[in-house]
């Protein structure tokens, strides 16, 4: 979950979003270079007393400066293109949970074994208890196994919605009448804090969800109790 | 055009990188376009003779540009065969 004063991207939880965290350090540091090489040489041409009135042509350094941000460029889209591609690999899910958004709540429903559905709403700031979070508890987390790829089909019953877990590095557009499809693989357990971010009425920002990633066994429990 | 190309770049050389990087970027372009027009399964050129090529899938085919994990040579049909 996102803590005070946080600068970067949350921890990683999924293979993608390590990938996209080193492509992240990569071109943020490309882009802290460039900037800060702007800065000097503005600087340095704003405290030079020396001149020169009469440049006609300059081409040496027009060669340079059409080549490096070439290169540069081509170093960026690279990793970005292999990672999109990595995005949308067949990787046979062994699960598959459906999550549809309503105003103002998230319903998922586990259909794959037995008939497992629940309406997942945010706990009110009155109603936490002593050291949950605010505005991004709910009541009913979705507990899934981690260390397997579980296939999350997501939709919309009225507005449209998105269903996002940053750590996971997933946000998936809930829209009335399409089925859309993402992949989830958790390296890890944990809970996992995301928010609606597609505007939807006036509870948009109060409909978080919450991943509860555990051992297979503690959900195949949780799955029996909660049919 | 070309005439013009030739007679700036003898002018001013520094451009001829940024010429050489425009027609790669737009040869790019067009070849991957073409690709699409011609391989990918959506598109649907002929619609007397092949009128769903999105119905004709094999599973071992690569329909994808570039796969960056998976060998799609070893991918098998899980489904029922019909």
């Amino acid at each position: 979950m996102a803590y005070p004063f946080q600068l970067g991207l949350q921890d990683a939880t999924s293979p993608i979003m390590e990938e996209l965290l080193h492509f992240h350090d990569h071109t943020l540091m490309i882009v802290f270079l460039i900037s800060s090489l702007v800065l000097y040489i503005i600087s340095l041409m704003l405290t030079t007393k020396l001149t020169h009135t009469s440049t006609m042509d300059a081409q040496e350094v027009e060669t340079v400066w059409t080549i490096l941000p070439a290169i540069i460029l081509i170093l960026i889209a690279l990793p970005s293109l292999r990672i999109l591609y990595m995005m949308d690999e067949i990787n046979n899910p062994s699960l598959t949970v459906k999550t549809m958004g309503h105003q103002w709540y998230w319903s998922y429903e586990y259909t794959d074994y037995e008939d497992l559905n629940f309406d997942s709403y945010m706990i009110p700031t009155q109603e936490l208890k002593p050291g949950e979070l605010r505005l991004l508890e709910v009541d009913n987390r979705v507990v899934l196994p981690m260390e397997m790829t579980i296939r999350m089909l997501i939709s919309s019953e009225d507005v449209l919605h998105s269903w996002a877990v940053p750590s996971l590095g997933l946000k998936t557009d809930a829209i009335p009448g399409r089925l859309n499809q993402t992949t989830l693989m958790a390296t890890r357990p944990g809970l996992y804090y995301g928010q609606c971010s597609e505007i939807c009425g006036s509870n948009h920002s109060f409909m978080p969800i919450v991943l509860e990633m555990v051992p297979l066994s503690y959900f195949e429990t949780w799955s029996a109790l909660m049919v | 055009m070309l005439h013009q190309i030739m007679g700036q770049a003898k002018k001013h050389p520094s451009l001829i990188p940024l010429f050489i990087f425009i027609e790669a970027g737009g040869t790019g372009a067009a070849l991957y376009v073409l690709c699409l027009a011609m391989f990918n399964p959506d598109v649907s050129w002929d619609r007397k003779n092949n009128p769903e090529p999105w119905n004709k899938l094999g599973p071992n085919d690569q329909y994808k540009f570039y796969s960056v994990n998976v060998d799609d040579s070893e991918l098998k049909n899980e489904g029922p065969d019909f």
